[in-house]
């Protein structure tokens, strides 16, 4: 038998045609909203380097409606990666005790949700000491 | 082959005569199958052909084409054998999902039509088969088998391995070679050279076992532009694994495997403790 045989047109929707596709698509897309926060952090660096009057004109404008509109989006498609990073923890990076294997909820716990939530406990702690 | 025989020579039959090892219908509602067909040798183009299928609730969708074949018409050609979900023959696109066609129920479909094709991401040979040749070739490249130099010594008894040992590993052995995962992967779709979630997971098997030596070969293979860096962790192969063998997951881990060797290599480079 051949690999020949009739081969079917390519399918330049096919990330719709699933649940899973889709999921799949708006976890990669956040990284734009990340790499975009990036961007504003590091001018945002670069005015502090400028004096103090160049940052506080920077504070200024971020403080606008559609910067602080901006950040929230950034900020959800952060949480939104987060969340997906930790739900592939689990099956990425198992934990054997014995020949037992750490359940996935716990394991999220452990290697994801603890650790961030403790960091963040922290910030916010130092913010608002 | 002998039963291919008995059903292409019965041809048209009527719905009362039963075939031997033919489902046999006890109800008398109907239901919708749409086949893919395709016949190289008078298609050019694909098409999809209706039947109208006595609806048991017991049956499955493979029955519902076997049906089709005893008693409707011999020529549609499908591929099947356990009808037990063992031997990973039967999967097709049932209504655009990849499934072994002996695990799903007319049920969970009824009373609407049922749209069968051959898996997607293969080409067609005839009907709802599609080649494996390149499947085969794939799962040839990672040496899914033991490994070791020894492998033919048995004066020192059986490679033992602990339970713990087995664990690490036993969840991606239960592969049937469904194709499933091949037919829900957009990578594969897109990249025909693509080594694919089963191959992999395969790989990775015998790289997590403890009685195998082989993964430094298995490596040159998994560590390819075409193989494991090639997933973008899309993960819909573990969603439609019947075995839950989660491909994914041994992608990810081959992967994690795959970067620390190549760290290792920097600190401990071949030779250098010669």
């Amino acid at each position: 038998m051949s690999q020949g045989g009739y081969r079917r047109p390519h399918r330049w929707a096919w990330w719709m045609e699933r649940p899973g596709y889709m999921r799949f698509m708006i976890r990669e897309l956040t990284s734009f909203f990340m790499a975009g926060y990036l961007v504003v952090f590091l001018v945002t660096l670069s005015r502090v380097g400028a004096g103090d009057a160049a940052f506080a004109e920077w504070v200024g404008a971020l403080s606008r409606p559609g910067w602080v509109a901006a950040h929230v989006v950034a900020l959800l498609a952060a949480v939104w990666h987060a969340i997906t990073f930790f739900g592939a923890v689990p099956q990425a990076m198992p934990i054997f005790l014995g020949e037992k294997r750490l359940s996935a909820p716990i394991a999220m716990i452990v290697m994801g949700y603890g650790p961030w939530l403790t960091v963040s406990a922290v910030v916010v702690w130092w913010m608002l000491r | 082959m002998s039963k291919e025989r008995a059903s292409a020579s019965a041809g048209r039959v009527g719905s009362g005569e039963q075939v031997a090892g033919s489902p046999v219908a006890t109800d008398e509602r109907t239901i919708t199958l749409e086949l893919f067909r395709y016949h190289p040798e008078t298609d050019a183009e694909p098409r999809f052909q209706s039947y109208e299928v006595p609806y048991n609730e017991d049956w499955v969708v493979l029955d519902a084409i076997n049906w089709i074949k005893d008693h409707v018409d011999g020529t549609v050609t499908h591929r099947w054998s356990c009808r037990m979900g063992v031997c990973g023959s039967c999967g097709m696109m049932v209504n655009g999902e990849p499934v072994l066609t002996c695990a799903a129920f007319l049920k969970s479909y009824f009373p609407f039509a049922v749209r069968v094709e051959p898996l997607v991401n293969f080409p067609v040979e005839r009907d709802l088969v599609v080649s494996m040749d390149g499947f085969m070739d794939k799962l040839e490249a990672v040496k899914p088998y033991m490994i070791r130099d020894d492998v033919n010594d048995t004066s020192g008894g059986e490679f033992r391995q602990s339970p713990a040992e087995l664990a690490k590993y036993k969840q991606f052995s239960m592969c049937i070679n469904c194709m499933l995962c091949y037919a829900a992967c957009p990578v594969v779709g897109h990249e025909e050279g693509f080594l694919g979630p089963a191959a992999l997971a395969l790989g990775h098997r015998y790289n997590k076992d403890s009685r195998d030596h082989g993964r430094s070969e298995r490596m040159d293979v998994m560590l390819s532009d075409e193989a494991m860096w090639g997933c973008t962790f899309v993960g819909e192969c573990s969603v439609v694994c019947p075995k839950h063998v989660d491909p994914a997951g041994a992608i990810q881990q081959a992967k994690a495997m795959g970067a620390q060797e190549y760290f290792k290599a920097f600190v401990m480079p071949k030779g250098a403790g010669a």
